[in-house]
Order: C-alpha cells, then sequence, then structure tokens
C-alpha cells in the first residue's frame, strides 16, 4: 500500500470519526446528567441532514442553512426531553422498569423516519458541498487527493470537540451540567437550575447531532434510514470511553473510525463488521469502557 | 358478546352481498405488489414500474377498453415475507385475476410458486434475475412471464463488447444475492471468452465511500469498470479525488435520472450500460413526453418506466380480451398476445409456450451516455 | 378460614382455558372462511412464541434486548440450512433450529453479565445488527437478499393439508410456550426473576444465583425466538435475510408492549394486535413507521401496563380483591411459632472480623477492626453516622471485599465467596433501605426467603393439574407473617404498607430464609418504643433458637436492652467493645458521641 494510498484511508477514517466522536458525546452529555440518552441520536443527525438539503436547494446562504438546522434540531432536542423523558421520571411505573426511556426515544426516532420519508421521499439524495460549487474540489496532501469537504469535516470537529470541553470544564454552565451530573439534589441545594439544566443537555446533544448532520451530509449519500448505523456506531463510541470521561470518546472515535476504514481497503465486503466485533470485544473485557474506573453497582 | 338475530341476519346478508358484488358485472381486479419503501435502490425501481403501470392503465381507459379493470397496489417492502403474504392476500382475499411485481428477484421467486399454484398469471417486473421464467416454463401450462431486463442479456452484451474493447477489466459489485450472482455469471461468462479480470472488488449494500475499492482497481490499472453494486453512482465519486477515469460498465441502473444527476454530465460520458428502450424513438418520445407532464419530477427512470407500461398494456389488453375474471383464460390470451405497440423493445408478440419473456436477447442492446442523453452504442 | 385459603391460592386454578386453546387450535382450520385465514394464523402463531420470549426476558427479569431478530435468524437459518442441505424431517430442523438460537443466547446472556442497563441494550442491538450483516453478505450460507428457496415444507396427509400441518405444529408450540410461561409467572421462578430485575443484590442476598437465571433467562428467551424463525421459513419454504432487520425486533418489542409488559396474556393480545395493525396499514404503508413509534410512545406514556391492563380494569378484575379477613385469622398459635421459627438451624455458629479494612478513593471507611461474635449472641454495632457500620455489614455479607482482614464464618473464610453463597449457607441480612420487591404481593417477598425442597418437575405437574403450588412453603411463610402480626396484609403489595409494617415485611423475608446468622441494618429506625420493644422480644426468641445477631442501630434503649455485647465504631476505628453497661459508662464513647465538651 502506496503512501498516498494510506493517507486517503486514515483521512476518510478521521472524517468519520470526527462524525461519530460529535454525535457520542451528545450521548455521552445526556448519559451523564440524567443517565439517559437517545436512541434515535443518529435519526436526528439524519433529520439534520435533510434540513440543509432543504435549506441548500431552496438557495438560502449557507449561515442561514446552518442556523435553520440548528435551530430545528435545538426545538427537537428540547421536545424530545418533554415528550419521551420527562413524563416518564414522573411515572417510575414499575411495570416498564428503568429503560422504557429506550423504547420511547427509539419511537421517536421511527416517527422521524417517516416524516422525512414523506417529505423526501425514499430515494437517496446528495446534499450540496458546503464550501465547494462541484464534487471536485481536491486538496493535494502527501501526495494523496483529499476531498476539501473532509479535511473541513475533520477541522470542524475538532474545533467543536475543543470548544465542548471549554464549555464542561471551564464555564460555568458547564460546572453546573457536572454538579447535576454528580448530584442532582445537592447541586439543587447550591442553586443550581436542575430542570433546566436536565433539559437543556438534550439540547446540547441536539446541536451535536445537528453539526454532525451538516458535516456528514456532503459526504455520502442520505437517506431516511442512515440513523440507526450511526445510533449504534456512536454507542459503541461512547461505550469504549466508557460514558464518563471526553478524552476515552475522542480516542476511541478516532480508532473507531480509522480502523473501519482500514479494515474496509482490506476487506471490502465485510469491512465494516470487524470494527463493531472488535468494539463488543472491548466492551466485554472492560465493561466501563477503556479510560473510566468501574463503578460497583452497591445501594 | 351477544348478537342479536337482527344482527346477525344483516351481518349474512351483507357478506353475501358483498360476496356477490365482486363477481358481477365484467369488473377485473388487477393486483400489484412492488417495492415501494426500504432501500432506495429498491424503490427507485419499484416506484418507476408503477408509474408505467398506472399510465398504462389510463392510456386503456383513455382508448375505451370495454372491461373494467381495478388496479390494487401494495407495498411489499422489499421484504419477501411481505410479498408471500400480500400474493395470498390478493389471491384469496381480493381475488385477483393477474398479479404484476415485484422488484427484489428474491422476492418473485418466494412468491412465484404460490401464484403457479393458485393458477394466477403472474407478470414479474422490474426484476432481473435471469432463472425467473426458466424456472416455471416447463409447468403445463406456465403461469410465471416477466417483462422486464434479463440480467443475462445484458452482461453477455456488455461482456461481448468489453473484452473486444479493452484488455484489462476489473468489476466492483455489492455482496448482496444481486451483487453476487452477477459477479458470477460475469466470472464465467469471461472465463469462457478467455479472459480474466484485473481485480474484483466488493463492497456492502449500504456502504457509503467506494474510495477503498477505487483506489485498489486503480492499482490494478483496470481500463474498463464493470459496475454492478446496487448504490450505482457510487463508483464515480471517488475517482477525482484519486485521479482515475476509467470506462464504466454496468447494468441498466446506470440509467437512471438520479445518477446523472448526482455524477454530473461530464464524469457520467462514455458509461456503458445495458438497454431495452431507445430514447429517439417517436414512441418512446411519446410516452417520455406523456410520463413527464403525468409525475413530473417523480418521473426519473425512463427505460423502468416503459417496461412497466408494457407490461401494463399487454395484461391489460389480455384482460380486455377475455372480458372477465377468469385467470386461466388470462393466462393464455397472455401467451398469445400480438399487436402490441410497445415503447421499450418489447416486439409485437411477445410470449410463446416456450418464451414468457418480453424481452430477448436479441432486444436487449447497450446504450451510452452521450452529452447527458442515452442513445444507442455502436 | 377464607384468609388462609386465598393466600395459599386455592380458588379455582383451572386449567380448562388450556383445554379450550388445544380444541381451538385443532378446529380452526376447519371454521375459516379460506386459506388466507390459516396463513394469518401460522404468523400469529409463530410471532406470539417470540414475543412470550421476549416477555419474559424484558417483563419478568427486566434485561432489555434490542436484538430479538438475530436469534430469530439463528433458529430461521439453522432450521432451513439443515432440512434443505442434510434433508433432516422438519421437526427435527426445528428443534435443532431453536437450540442453535438458545446457544446464541446463552452465549450472549454470558456477555450481558458484564453489561447492565443501558449497555446491554446497545450490545444486543449491535448484536443483532452483526447478526443482519452476516445474514445479508455471508451469501454462501445464506443466499443473502435472493435467499434460499424451496426449503422443505409440511406435508399434508388425508384432509389435513401442508399448512394445516403447520398451524397445528405452531400452535401446539404455542400453547406449550404459553403454559410454560405462565408457570413461571406464577411460581418461585417467576418471583425470583422479578427480584432479580428489581435489585440484584436483594436477589443474591436471598441467595439466588443471579448470573445463572440470567443467563438462562436469555438463553430461553433466545430459544423462543429460535423456535418462531424456525416455524417462518418453512411457512413459505423461502428465507431471505432481509426478514432480520431491527425492524424485526421493534415489532417484537412494540407487541410486548402492547400486550402489557410482563403480564401473562400480554404478549397474546400484543402480538393480535400488532398483526391487526400490519394488516390494516397494508394499504396506508405511507405512515407505517409513524404508526408503530406513535403506539410505543402512547403505550409507555398513557398506558404502561398495556392492553391487557386495560383489559383487567375494563372486565374489574382487580386481582388483590382480597376477601374479608376474620379475626381469627389473626391468632397466633404455639403451632404458628414452631412452623415459623422451623427453618431455624440449630447449630450456631461465629462470625469473626479479623483486622479488616476498607477505603474507598483514599479514604479509610473501616481501618484494621476485629470483631469477634460468639455463636447465639446478639451483638450491636453503633457509631456516629460515617463511622463505617453499613460497610462491615456490607463486607460481611460479601457485598465489598476487604482490603486487608478476613471474614470468618465459624472457622470458615469467607473470602471469595459471593452474596449469594453466603446466603445459601445461612447468612442473611435485612438492608437498612428496605429492599423490598414492589412488584410482587407481601406474601410473595416472604417466600422469596423461603427455599424450596421440592422438585421443580413435580411442581410443574402439579401446578399443571390445577392443584395449589407451594402448599408447605405458603404456610410457612403466612405463619411468619403471623407471628408478626402481619397476616392480613399476605395480599397487598408492599408499596400500599406503611414505614412499620414494611420494615417487618423486611425482617419476615429474613426470617423465612432460615438464618444461622443474621445481619440487621437499622431494624427499627423509624419505629415508635412500642414496635420497637416488640421487635426486641422477636429477637430475643431468635437468639433462643441459636441465631447469632449481629445488629447496627441508633437507637440505644434497643441496643443495650437486647444485645450481649456491643461494638462502638468511630472513623472507622473499633473504640470501644464490651456489654452494655461497661458501654454506656466508657468516657470514649460518650465523647465519640456528644463530643469532649472542649470544641465548643
Amino acid at each position: 500500500m502506496t503512501v498516498a494510498n494510506l493517507v486517503q484511508i486514515i483521512s476518510s477514517g478521521l472524517a468519520m470519526g470526527s462524525i461519530y466522536i460529535l454525535v457520542a458525546l451528545g450521548l455521552y452529555i445526556t448519559h451523564l446528567t440524567v443517565h439517559k440518552v437517545n436512541f434515535g441520536q443518529g435519526d436526528f443527525l439524519m433529520v439534520a441532514t435533510f434540513v440543509m438539503l432543504a435549506t441548500r436547494s431552496a438557495g438560502l446562504p449557507l449561515l442561514a442553512c446552518v442556523v435553520v438546522t440548528l435551530v430545528i434540531l435545538a426545538l427537537m432536542g428540547w421536545l424530545l426531553d418533554l415528550i419521551a423523558i420527562q413524563p416518564l421520571e414522573r411515572k417510575k411505573s414499575l411495570k416498564i422498569g428503568a429503560f422504557s426511556w429506550i423504547l420511547t426515544t427509539a419511537g421517536i426516532a421511527l416517527i422521524l423516519q417517516n416524516v422525512i420519508e414523506l417529505g423526501f421521499g425514499k430515494t437517496a439524495h446528495y446534499s450540496p458541498p458546503l464550501f465547494s460549487t462541484g464534487r471536485d474540489h481536491i486538496v493535494q496532501v502527501f501526495g494523496a487527493g483529499l476531498f476539501f469537504e473532509e479535511i473541513l469535516v475533520i477541522l470542524a470537529a475538532a474545533i467543536i470537540v475543543l470548544g465542548f470541553y471549554l464549555f464542561m470544564f471551564r464555564t460555568r454552565w458547564g460546572r453546573s451540567i457536572q454538579a447535576v451530573a454528580f448530584n442532582p439534589e445537592t447541586a439543587k441545594l447550591l442553586g443550581v437550575n436542575t430542570s433546566l439544566v436536565k433539559t437543556g443537555v438534550f439540547v446540547i446533544a441536539s446541536m451535536l447531532a445537528a453539526v454532525g448532520g451538516i458535516l456528514l451530509g456532503p459526504l455520502i449519500a442520505i437517506n431516511p434510514h442512515i440513523g440507526l448505523v450511526l445510533t449504534i456506531k456512536a454507542l459503541i463510541v461512547a461505550a469504549i470511553g466508557g460514558f464518563a470521561n471526553p478524552v476515552g470518546i475522542l480516542v476511541g472515535g478516532i480508532l473507531f473510525g480509522v480502523f473501519e476504514a482500514l479494515s474496509n481497503y482490506f476487506d471490502s465486503s465485510f469491512g465494516d463488521l470487524y470494527p463493531l466485533l472488535a468494539a463488543l470485544i472491548i466492551v466485554a473485557v472492560w465493561p466501563s469502557g477503556l479510560f473510566s474506573e468501574r463503578q460497583a453497582d452497591v445501594r | 358478546m351477544k348478537i342479536g338475530i337482527g344482527k346477525f341476519g344483516a351481518i349474512i346478508a351483507c357478506t353475501v352481498g358483498l360476496a356477490l358484488s365482486s363477481t358481477s358485472n365484467a369488473q377485473v381486479k388487477v393486483g400489484v405488489i412492488q417495492g415501494l419503501s426500504g432501500p432506495p435502490a429498491i424503490v427507485d425501481f419499484g416506484e418507476s414500474y408503477l408509474q408505467g403501470v398506472k399510465l398504462a392503465l389510463k392510456d386503456y381507459q383513455a382508448s375505451g377498453g370495454k372491461t373494467k379493470i381495478e388496479l390494487i397496489v401494495y407495498d411489499d417492502e422489499a421484504n419477501p415475507q411481505r410479498a408471500v403474504s400480500l400474493a395470498q392476500r390478493l389471491i384469496q382475499n381480493d381475488k385477483v385475476a393477474a398479479i404484476i411485481g415485484t422488484v427484489s428477484s428474491g422476492n418473485v421467486m418466494a412468491m412465484a410458486p404460490i401464484i403457479q399454484k393458485a393458477g394466477v398469471p403472474l407478470m414479474a417486473g422490474p426484476s432481473i434475475a435471469t432463472g425467473i421464467t426458466k424456472k416455471f416454463i416447463n409447468e403445463n401450462p406456465s403461469y410465471i412471464f416477466r417483462c422486464s431486463m434479463v440480467e443475462q442479456f445484458q452482461i453477455d452484451q456488455m461482456l461481448d463488447w468489453g473484452v473486444k474493447n479493452f484488455k484489462r477489466i476489473g468489476l466492483v459489485h455489492s455482496t448482496t444475492g444481486y451483487g453476487n450472482f452477477a459477479a458470477k455469471e460475469i466470472i464465467e461468462g469471461l472465463k469462457t471468452r478467455g479472459v480474466t479480470l484485473v481485480a474484483i472488488e466488493a463492497a456492502a449494500p449500504g456502504v457509503n465511500d467506494l474510495t477503498p475499492q477505487m483506489i485498489k482497481l486503480k492499482d490494478a490499472d483496470a481500463q474498463l469498470v464493470l459496475n454492478f453494486h446496487e448504490s450505482f453512482e457510487l463508483p464515480f465519486r471517488p475517482m477525482p479525488r484519486i485521479g482515475y477515469k476509467p470506462v464504466v460498465a454496468g447494468n441498466w441502473g446506470l440509467s437512471s435520472q438520479k445518477v446523472i444527476e448526482i455524477v454530473g454530465k461530464e464524469a457520467i460520458e462514455g458509461t456503458v450500460m445495458g438497454q431495452a428502450l431507445d430514447i429517439t424513438t417517436p414512441k418512446a418520445q411519446a410516452f417520455d413526453a406523456k410520463a413527464k407532464k403525468e409525475f413530473g419530477s417523480a418521473y426519473r427512470w425512463p427505460v423502468v418506466a416503459a417496461l412497466g407500461y408494457d407490461a401494463g398494456q399487454i395484461v391489460f389488453a389480455a384482460v380486455d380480451k377475455v372480458g372477465k375474471s377468469d385467470p386461466a383464460a388470462i393466462r393464455n390470451a397472455l401467451e398469445n398476445i400480438d399487436g402490441i405497440q410497445a415503447v421499450s423493445a418489447t416486439p409485437a408478440k411477445p410470449f410463446s409456450s416456450t418464451d414468457h419473456e418480453c424481452l430477448d436477447k436479441e432486444h436487449v442492446f447497450l446504450g451510452v451516455w452521450k452529452n447527458g442523453v442515452i442513445t444507442r452504442l455502436n | 378460614m377464607s384468609g388462609e385459603k386465598s393466600s395459599l391460592g386455592s380458588q379455582k386454578n383451572n386449567k380448562f382455558k388450556y383445554i379450550f386453546a388445544l380444541i381451538f387450535i385443532l378446529v380452526f382450520p376447519w371454521l375459516t372462511v379460506n386459506e388466507f385465514f390459516i396463513f394469518v394464523a401460522q404468523t400469529f402463531c409463530y410471532t406470539a412464541i417470540a414475543v412470550i420470549g421476549l416477555n419474559l426476558l424484558l417483563g419478568l427479569s427486566g434485561q432489555m434486548s434490542l436484538g430479538q431478530a438475530g436469534f430469530y435468524a439463528l433458529g430461521a437459518y439453522g432450521s432451513a440450512l439443515t432440512s434443505l442441505h442434510f434433508g433432516w424431517p422438519l421437526i427435527l430442523s426445528i428443534i435443532f433450529g431453536t437450540l442453535v438460537a438458545a446457544v446464541g443466547g446463552l452465549v450472549v446472556g454470558t456477555y450481558a453479565l458484564r453489561t447492565r442497563g443501558l449497555y446491554l441494550a446497545m450490545t444486543t442491538l449491535a448484536f443483532g445488527y452483526v447478526i443482519d450483516i452476516l445474514a445479508q453478505r455471508w451469501v454462501d450460507l445464506t443466499g443473502g437478499t435472493m435467499g434460499l428457496i424451496g426449503i422443505s415444507q409440511f406435508e399434508g396427509f388425508g384432509p389435513i393439508s401442508g399448512a394445516v400441518m403447520l398451524l397445528y405444529v405452531a400452535g401446539l408450540s404455542l400453547l406449550c410456550a404459553q403454559v410454560i410461561s405462565d408457570y413461571i409467572n406464577e411460581t418461585r421462578i417467576g418471583r425470583g426473576l422479578r427480584a432479580i430485575r428489581e435489585s440484584e443484590v436483594f436477589a443474591a442476598s436471598v441467595g439466588i444465583q443471579t448470573q445463572v437465571w440470567k443467563t438462562l433467562i436469555f438463553g430461553f428467551s433466545a430459544a423462543l425466538a429460535g423456535l418462531g424463525g424456525a416455524l417462518f421459513v418453512h411457512q413459505s419454504g423461502y428465507v431471505g435475510s432481509d426478514a432480520f432487520t431491527v425492524r424485526l425486533s421493534i415489532a417484537l418489542l412494540i407487541a410486548v408492549v402492547i400486550g402489557g409488559l410482563g403480564s401473562r396474556s400480554g404478549p397474546i393480545i400484543g402480538t393480535l394486535i400488532l398483526l391487526g395493525i400490519v394488516e390494516l396499514i397494508a394499504g396506508v404503508h405511507k405512515y407505517g413507521l409513524i404508526i408503530y413509534g406513535s403506539i410505543l410512545l402512547v403505550v409507555l406514556l398513557a398506558f404502561p401496563k398495556g392492553a391487557s391492563g386495560i383489559l383487567e380494569s375494563a372486565l374489574g378484575l382487580i386481582r388483590r380483591k382480597e376477601p374479608l379477613v376474620p379475626d381469627s385469622f389473626l391468632d397466633i398459635t404455639s403451632e404458628d411459632i414452631e412452623l415459623a421459627l422451623s427453618g431455624l438451624e440449630q447449630h450456631s455458629t461465629s462470625i469473626t472480623l479479623q483486622q479488616v479494612s476498607k477505603s474507598y478513593s483514599g479514604v479509610k471507611a473501616v481501618d484494621k477492626i476485629s470483631i469477634d461474635i460468639k455463636k447465639g449472641q446478639v451483638h450491636g454495632l453503633i457509631g456516629p453516622n460515617g463511622a463505617g457500620k453499613s460497610t462491615v455489614i456490607n463486607m460481611i455479607a460479601g457485598i465489598y471485599v476487604p482490603d486487608n482482614g478476613r471474614v470468618l464464618i465459624g472457622d470458615k473464610d469467607m473470602s471469595g465467596l459471593g452474596v449469594a453463597k453466603r446466603a445459601q449457607s445461612g447468612l442473611v441480612r435485612t438492608f437498612q433501605n428496605l429492599q423490598l420487591i414492589e412488584g410482587v404481593s407481601v406474601l410473595d417477598n416472604v417466600l422469596l426467603g423461603v427455599q424450596s425442597k421440592r422438585g421443580e418437575f413435580k411442581c410443574f405437574a402439579n401446578w399443571l393439574m390445577g392443584q395449589p403450588t407451594e402448599i408447605p412453603e405458603k404456610k410457612r411463610a403466612l405463619s411468619i407473617l403471623r407471628f408478626l402480626k402481619i397476616a392480613h396484609l399476605a395480599n397487598r403489595l408492599p408499596s400500599e404498607l406503611p414505614y412499620g409494617h414494611r420494615k417487618l415485611l423486611e425482617l419476615a423475608r429474613a426470617i423465612a430464609q432460615g438464618p444461622r446468622i443474621l445481619l440487621l441494618d437499622e431494624p427499627v429506625a423509624g419505629m415508635n418504643s412500642q414496635e420497637a420493644k416488640e421487635i426486641a422480644s422477636v429477637i430475643t426468641r431468635l437468639r433462643e433458637r441459636g441465631v447469632t445477631i449481629l445488629l447496627v442501630e441508633h437507637n440505644m434503649e434497643f441496643v443495650m436492652s437486647v444485645c450481649d455485647q456491643i461494638s462502638v465504631l468511630n472513623f472507622g476505628q473499633l473504640i470501644a467493645q464490651g456489654t452494655p453497661t461497661v458501654i454506656q459508662s466508657n468516657p470514649d464513647v460518650i465523647a465519640a458521641y456528644f463530643g469532649t465538651g472542649k470544641e465548643a
């Protein structure tokens, strides 16, 4: 394999890995605070790709499209919390057990898929690139031709992840979130508006999905059913990072994405299976992920 | 639950009434099973074929067909279990006299035995698996017909042309049953022509990017790439970045309007595919205009729609000849039908007792994208 | 006594419904209008089997599986390939397919032990997806999406067509599955599974090997899914990989949820509704996913008990309608007391802690503690909050592992023994925050403590005959409840009880376990002095029987009155040990509780 090929593959891997990281961070932040995740996170990303497609095709300027997408997804996150998460908190019905939110968020994911189907049809669509007019914008790196969009994805994701860290660990809001994550009652006593935080994390998670969708849309063929695979992969990436450690998610996402690209190169028919299997094995051997401490389940 | 005698009697009366009404007055039901949801590749085929069928019905009614025909359309969701279940439903419940469908050859093969056993004619399409009618042709009589491309024919034509014009041929295919089957046919077909492929690449059906595969094809220096992946446009996407521009040939999937929209006029130029519709003929032009008017931008695949149209016309003509809901008679009428003015390359008398294919080997030809239009390859 | 009778379950336990169902299955083909209905009935049967499996897994043991389609696929291909390539007779193929799925379930179930909740959902989702991919791409084996055709189907004989044969096989399998499911629901296994769902720690503390049970139920539910898949394949003689996507897993979940999670009739009702919807929307397929998604939302948010719950309320069958309880029901006889305490071993044993230490994140919770509790003694453990008392209890019980030192029961070192094993050898504990199983009745909670001496098959045979089950166990449980004066609440749910009675229930369950050693974590917290006195007399009774008791308490009057010896902890260290009188006048103890006066 030549250097050029290797660069190609790694760059594709990094790009996809960045998308997985963005989606996984959304899962991380909600799991941290309320111990629930949106099982339709990938479908939220899918909706974002279609919103971008629609607004771009309508001729709106790029910035407007991005803003519209972010706003719509933020709204969806708020609604998700309202419809699928909050009512369950109140009910705590024994019959269902503690994990009915998995099914309610999955239910919303199904509805979203159908809505997009009705609006756009079930065939594949291609979203216009973000910063180029044609699809041939190539940049030469180490003798390999990389799509400009791809480099953009990696850069954008890196910036956002950095921003996310700063947000979580340097700002007051970030610290409020961590307080609620650690102990909601104490946080409340310390004056943190816990219900705002609990809703807020879902809004943030949805916006992270939105960014993922904005960046991913131009790179692949989109259709209403790309969500599930993304959800599975994001969950796995988050799990490798232990759901508790953003650095772990970063590393996990990069590893997963690059491994996936490499295994696709070497075995094109079963390529995407190997990273899944590897990840499942990792989660089996290190149930709390590679980067976090095991917490005993004691009362 | 206690139902009073009066209510009970009313229910009986209604049921009898319904039963009677469904067989009275020359109203014939024709069932359609198509893949209208599920993977985008399937949906493209299913919707386009159905457009053709619906247009054929419209024309039939406009030209004063005597028998009233009602279409019953079901979505098999690209799921063979659904297809089988829907076939049962059409036959037992809806009491159709003929069935048209569906996209996945797997679905067709699953439901064909049931339909054959029930003695109802099936006009298969747009499924292209080679053996669909061959499997049943020796039944006495066979109820299975097909109006669609036949995989074997387009592969044969393509291989003949490919071997003549290129020294180094590569293949990219999907890992579905269809893709693997086509790959096998191609490898064997080339072997009988004394040629080996320089590279064979496989890819999952749902994959988003074929860069690794195209890199390997470039490294093997393939001049002609045979494209048998359901997402027909995917092999084109990585080509600019790796600086690779082979000639691409594939099955009729490459003739969809969607492909040129996505790939772009320059990139698709010179791409070859199996074809059964010569858009330059007057009949085809008329059909094209009519379809555009009826379906607008939803109409995007002329050849599939054309075959759907021809399937429709043939079935409706046969039904009209018989005049009532008699599946066995309709089957005979189908086998002997003549005088069809097909839009596609289907001949006027498409079938015989030994041939239930609309398109035979000589009707399939190769098309090529030239200047944004598909023309016959010489 | 009618109260006792109803608690023991001797009301009409008729099994006639099964006979009726059997007759209905046999007669059904001749009732139908056309063959399509037979086809639908077949689909109903094998789908319901898979739904029953999922109901047991999710509803009873609380394990969320989003990948049942994977097991369904294993059963389908296992059966298809053996009948197609090896020419096995159909019944054999179907059994083989079921076994393959069962093995798959055991493997995934073992894997699932290391994960729970969210992780389990995620890994089962990934598992289902992996199977889907394999089925789709391993074309040589499975035929991929084009699939395998010509798989053998049932042949008819005489007036019974092949389709009817399949219906009979599927229908009978469904009946068997439902019978087993009902049995599990109504007896010990169901109780244990529900305990596992609510609190694995609790389940272990009553001697349930949670790992084993969880894996077995996983395997069993996978087997049922596989059976469904195997029957499905022979319905049309065709199998293609499109049938095994995540949509199938979700459809099964919807059926379970609609029917009523964890209920007995839920799967049947849920499958009926699901298939009804599928047929209804065949024409309106455009809105299919919206309908499914909305159903999930509506049912989970508004009707968590599902259709069977609605049905129950509508028909007015409120399960725990208790009859009027006569006063004589509450009178306790000496026979009762004998029976109540009959489980207690005569072989007393001691507890020894040798230099035991435990730290969390750098904080030393327990620092080199040595305590010697002689057999048959009541030993108190007191100290201010945060002194480490609960940690000590948890280490003896086996929930925490000491960093240093040993825990000995008698002269046996307990290191390496898990909670369940310790419970099985007579170590019983109560919990500070009361681990009661809210989903089952008071009586069932106590029954969880009782070990059954009867073989499972005999029990099942009796149950099938319609006889009331577990009579000796229930009698003993009732006597314990009478002993603690809460027998009239036997059929209620724990959530309906006031706090004091909940504590008594916890104690009843502990007694039912027949302890040699009893660890009581704050047994009289929140009780008034009268109630505390009664508990004290119960404890004395137990001590007379030779039970060694270690209790943690803050109620000094209680502690001083009932304990033989007391150990005092402060900041993880043992600061005093001795009889109550000695402890009461120990200056260090007083300082620990009230301060030295110097700080103010």
